[in-house]
C-alpha cells in the first residue's frame, strides 16, 4: 500500500497537466465554436 | 435546372444562381448581381458548390456599411476581425463563403461559422482591405454587416474546469476517507488523503471561484447584498473550515465546497447562454443602423460618422439615403421607408415638419431635415441599449436577490444559535462543528440557481423563437396574463401591400417591369410572380420614374406600370390600360392558427384596431376571433385595456404607443414604429405570429418552473438547517444532500425548453 504515497501526488500531479493544458486550449479559442464541427462532418470537401 | 410550371406541364429555365424562374428554353440570369456571382464562383474553381448546395443562392446585393470604421485586431499574421453574415441558409453556405474569402489574395485565414452566422477574418492589411473582403462576400449573395461588439469567449469555461477536475478528485478522496470508517486506516494514508483534498480544495476556493468572490466585495461595496454574498460566505466558512480541520487531522467538508463551486459555475455558464441569443439581436438592430451621414455646412456637404452627428446639424437626403439620426424635415417631400429593425411597412410620405426615424430609408424625393436626437439618443439606439442592459442584469428583478440578504442573516443567526446551544451544552468544538455544519446545507446552491436558471432558460427558449424580451420581470408577467389584445394592421396582418387579385398574364409583365425596383408594390409584386412560379420576363429600355412609374419594352410592346387609385396598379400596352393589379393589406399566413392556439391557451382574444368595424369584423372573422373593436383611437384602446385585467397587447403602430404602455405586456412587431419598440417590454423579432404563441406559452412554463423550484429549495433549505441545528448532519450527508438539491432545481429549469419544444 505504501506505493499510495507515490502514486498519489503523481496522479494529481498528472491531473493538474492536463487541467492547465485545458485551460491554455480554451483560452486559445478551440472551445468557442462548440456548434460547428458538427456540422462541418457532414460536409465533404 | 427546371422545374414544372404548375397547370402547363412545361419545363420553365431557372436562373442557375438564385433558381428564379426566368423566361426562354434554356437557363439564364435573372439579373446581373446573379450572373456576376456565378461567373466569380466559376473563375475561382468553386463551380461544385451548385452541386453540392441544399438551398439556392441568394441575389446579390450591394451592402454599403463604412468597412474601415470596424475595429480590427492587429496580430502578427495579420488584421483579424468578426463579420456577422446574414442568409447562411445551410452548411454549404458556410463552406462556400469560406473558400471564397480564402481564395481571395491578402486573406491569411477565415472561419466561417453557421451555428452563429460570423466569420472570423485574417488578413494582409497591405493586399486587401475589410471592404473589398465584405464585398467579395456581399458578390455571391450573402449579406457581411460589422460587429458592434464581439462576443467575448465564456471565461466561465475554464473556471469550470478546473473546479470539475478538483471536485471528482475530491470526491474520491473523501470517499477513501468516508470508506475507513468502516474498515480503518492507517493515519500516514489519512494524513495524505487529507493534505491531498485539501490541495485540491485550495484553486477551487480561490481560483475557480473567483466570479462569486468579486461579486460579493462589489456588493457589499455598492451595499446591494444579493446572491453572491451567500455564496462567497459559504465558500469562505467552507476553506477556512477545512483548512483548520486538515491542520487538527479532523474530518473537513471539502468536497462539498468542490460541489458548491462546480454547481454554481454550471449555473452561471447556462445563463449566460441563454442570454446569448437576445444579445446577437440586440447587435444586429444596431448595426443596421448606418454608419455614414451627409451633413450640410456653409460650404456644401461634407460626410461625417453618425457619432459627429449633433441635434441641430442639417441632414442632407436623396433616394436611398439611410437616416442616421432622428431628425424633423424641413425641406423637401420624401417617401421614406421606416425599415427600422429590418421591418418592411408601406412607404409614409412625409412633408416639412414630419420626424424621421434613424434606420429609415428614403424612397423618393430629395430634401433636408433637423437633427433632433443623435447618436446614442436616437430611438433605436435606444431600443438596441434597453435590450442590451436587459443582457448584462438579467437577474434585476430576481426574487431570490431580494430573499438575499434575509437568507444571509437567518443562515448567520440559526447558526449562531444553534452553535452556541451546543456549545454551551456540550462542548466548544462540537459547537463550532454544527455552526459549520448549519451553514454548510444551508448553502445558497438551490436557492442561488432556481431564479437565475428559470428566467434565462425562459428568456433563452423564447429568443430562439423570435421574442426579444426587455427583462426578466417583463417574462414574469408575460407568465399571469388572461387576455391578448391584438392591433390588426401590420400584427395580425402583414402591413405591407401584397398581389390580391392578378391576372398570370398581367402579373408577369408587371414583375418583368418592376424586377429591378427596390419599391414596397415593385417586391409585391415580384414576390407574387416568384410564388406563382412565373418566369420573370427581361423587358428591353427598363425606364423608372420617381412617383410615377416603370416602363420597357417587351414582345414588341411598350409597356407601363401606373398607379390606378388605391390599392390599384394599371398596366398600360402602348397607352391603353389592358390589365390591373389589385394589392392590399391580408392576414398573416399564421394568423389562424396562432389565435386558435392562444384560445386554447385559455385567454381571451380580442382585436382592436384604428381601422373602420367592417374591416375590423371582416378580418376579425377571417382569423377566427369572435370579440373586436373597431374605429378606435389610441387612447381608446388603452382604455379598453385599463379595463380589462392582466392584457397582453400586441401592436406595431406609432398609435400604439399608449396602448403598449397600458398593457401589463405590451409586445412589439419588428415592423413597428420606433415609439411602439421604445414603450414595448418586448419585440417579435421575426416574421408571423408563432413567436408569440411561443411567447405566451414559454412565460407560463418560467413561471412554473421557478415556483417549483423555490419551493424546492425552501423546502430543502428548512429541512437541512433543522437537521444540522440538531446536531444530525456530518460531513457525508452534506456531500450527498447538496448536489441532489441542485440537481432538482437545474432540472426543473430545463423544463421551460422541454415545454415549449412539445408541439
Amino acid at each position: 500500500m505504501d506505493i499510495l504515497l507515490v502514486l498519489m501526488p503523481v496522479a494529481l500531479l498528472l491531473g493538474a497537466v492536463f487541467a492547465w493544458l485545458f485551460v491554455r486550449a480554451a483560452r486559445s479559442g478551440q472551445f468557442e465554436d462548440l456548434d460547428d464541427p458538427a456540422i462541418r462532418m457532414l460536409q465533404d470537401d | 435546372m427546371t422545374a414544372e410550371l404548375p397547370g402547363e406541364g412545361a419545363a420553365i429555365a431557372r436562373c442557375p444562381h438564385c433558381e428564379a424562374p426566368v423566361e426562354g428554353p434554356e437557363d439564364r440570369f435573372c439579373c446581373h448581381g446573379c450572373e456576376t456571382a456565378y461567373h466569380l464562383l466559376q473563375d475561382m474553381g468553386l463551380g461544385e458548390w451548385y452541386a453540392k448546395r441544399e438551398s439556392p443562392g441568394a441575389r446579390p446585393e450591394t451592402s454599403d456599411h463604412a468597412w474601415n470604421a470596424v475595429p480590427v485586431q492587429r496580430t502578427p499574421r495579420g488584421d483579424c476581425t468578426t463579420l456577422a453574415i446574414d442568409g447562411l441558409r445551410c452548411t454549404s453556405c458556410t463552406w462556400v463563403v469560406e473558400r471564397v474569402l480564402e481564395r481571395t489574395e491578402g486573406v491569411q485565414a477565415a472561419q466561417v461559422s453557421y451555428a452563429t452566422g460570423r466569420a472570423k477574418v485574417t488578413w494582409d492589411p497591405e493586399v486587401v482591405d475589410l471592404e473589398r473582403l465584405a464585398s467579395r462576400i456581399a458578390a455571391i449573395g450573402y449579406a457581411p454587416r460589422p460587429v458592434d461588439a464581439p462576443a467575448p469567449p465564456d471565461p466561465l469555461f475554464t473556471n469550470l474546469a478546473v473546479a470539475v477536475f478538483g471536485t471528482a478528485n475530491l470526491m474520491l478522496l473523501t470517499a477513501a476517507i468516508y470508506a475507513s470508517w468502516l474498515d480503518g486506516m492507517e493515519p500516514r494514508f489519512m494524513v495524505l488523503f487529507r493534505w491531498g483534498a485539501l490541495a485540491l480544495a485550495t484553486p477551487i476556493a480561490t481560483w475557480s471561484a473567483e466570479p462569486f468572490w468579486r461579486g460579493a466585495f462589489a456588493g457589499i461595496r455598492e451595499r446591494r447584498i444579493g446572491m453572491d454574498v451567500p455564496i462567497a460566505l459559504a465558500v469562505g466558512v467552507l476553506y477556512v473550515h477545512g483548512l483548520v480541520q486538515t491542520l487538527r487531522g479532523a474530518e473537513a467538508y471539502l468536497d462539498s465546497l468542490g460541489m458548491l463551486v462546480t454547481l454554481l459555475l454550471v449555473g452561471r455558464i447556462l445563463e449566460s447562454r441563454g442570454r446569448r441569443d437576445t444579445a446577437d439581436a440586440a447587435a444586429a438592430i444596431a448595426s443596421r443602423l448606418p454608419r455614414t451621414a451627409r451633413r450640410r455646412t456653409v460650404d456644401g456637404v461634407e460626410e461625417v460618422s453618425p457619432s459627429d452627428l449633433a441635434p441641430g446639424d442639417l441632414l442632407e437626403l436623396g433616394p436611398g439615403t439611410e437616416i442616421a439620426a432622428d431628425a424633423t424635415l424641413t425641406e423637401g417631400a420624401l417617401q421614406v421607408q421606416t425599415s427600422m429593425l429590418t421591418g418592411e411597412t408601406a412607404p409614409r410620405t412625409l412633408a416639412v415638419g414630419d420626424d424621421l426615424l434613424a434606420g429609415s430609408v428614403v424612397l423618393e424625393g430629395t430634401g433636408a431635415a433637423r437633427v433632433v436626437r443623435a447618436g446614442e439618443n436616437t430611438t433605436a439606439m435606444r431600443m438596441a441599449e434597453a435590450v442590451r442592459e436587459a443582457i448584462d442584469r438579467p437577474t434585476v428583478d430576481n426574487p431570490a436577490n431580494d430573499l438575499a440578504p434575509t437568507f444571509t442573516a437567518a443562515t448567520i443567526a440559526v447558526a449562531a444559535l444553534a452553535g452556541a446551544a451546543w456549545s454551551w451544552a456540550v462542548s466548544i468544538p462540537v459547537g463550532v462543528e454544527v455552526a459549520v455544519a448549519v451553514l454548510v446545507v444551508a448553502c445558497p446552491c438551490a436557492l442561488g440557481l432556481a431564479v437565475p436558471l428559470g428566467v434565462s432558460a425562459g428568456l433563452g427558449a423564447l429568443a430562439r423563437r423570435g421574442v426579444l424580451l426587455r427583462d426578466g420581470d417583463a417574462l414574469l408577467r408575460l407568465g399571469e396574463i388572461d387576455t391578448v389584445a391584438i392591433d390588426k394592421t401590420g400584427t395580425l396582418t402583414f402591413g405591407e401591400p401584397t398581389v390580391l387579385v392578378a391576372d398570370d398574364a398581367v402579373l408577369r409583365v408587371a414583375a418583368g417591369l418592376e424586377r429591378a425596383s427596390g419599391h414596397p408594390i415593385a417586391r409585391a409584386i415580384t414576390r407574387e410572380a416568384v410564388r406563382r412560379r412565373i418566369p420573370l420576363p427581361m423587358p428591353q429600355e427598363l425606364q423608372e420614374t420617381a412617383g410615377v412609374g416603370v416602363e420597357g419594352v417587351l414582345d414588341g410592346h411598350r409597356y407601363a406600370l401606373r398607379s390606378g387609385g388605391a390599392g390599384r396598379v394599371e398596366l398600360l400596352a402602348d397607352g391603353v390600360v389592358t390589365g390591373s393589379i389589385e394589392l392590399g393589406d391580408r392576414p398573416r399566413e399564421d394568423a389562424v392558427q396562432a389565435m386558435a392556439a392562444l384560445k386554447a391557451a385559455d385567454l381571451g382574444v380580442t382585436v382592436l384596431s384604428g381601422d373602420v368595424s367592417e374591416a375590423t369584423e371582416r378580418l376579425a372573422h377571417e382569423v377566427g376571433v369572435d370579440a373586436f373593436h373597431g374605429s378606435l383611437l389610441p387612447h381608446d384602446k388603452a382604455a379598453w385595456i385599463g379595463q380589462h385585467g392582466r392584457v397582453l397587447f400586441v401592436g406595431d403602430g406609432l398609435n400604439d404607443g399608449p396602448a403598449l404602455g397600458a398593457a401589463h405586456v405590451g409586445l412589439a412587431m419588428r415592423t413597428g414604429a420606433g415609439t411602439a419598440l421604445g414603450v414595448a417590454d418586448g419585440i417579435i423579432a421575426r416574421d408571423g405570429l408563432a413567436p408569440l404563441v411561443a411567447a405566451v406559452r414559454g412565460a407560463r412554463a418560467t413561471r412554473t418552473a421557478i415556483r417549483a423550484n423555490l419551493r424546492r429549495s425552501l423546502v430543502y433549505n428548512a429541512l437541512a438547517v433543522t437537521a444540522a441545528a440538531a446536531g444530525l448532519v456530518n460531513p457525508l450527508v452534506a456531500a450527498i444532500l447538496m448536489p441532489f438539491s441542485s440537481a432538482l432545481v437545474i432540472h426543473g429549469a430545463s423544463r421551460v425548453e422541454r415545454e415549449l419544444s412539445r408541439t
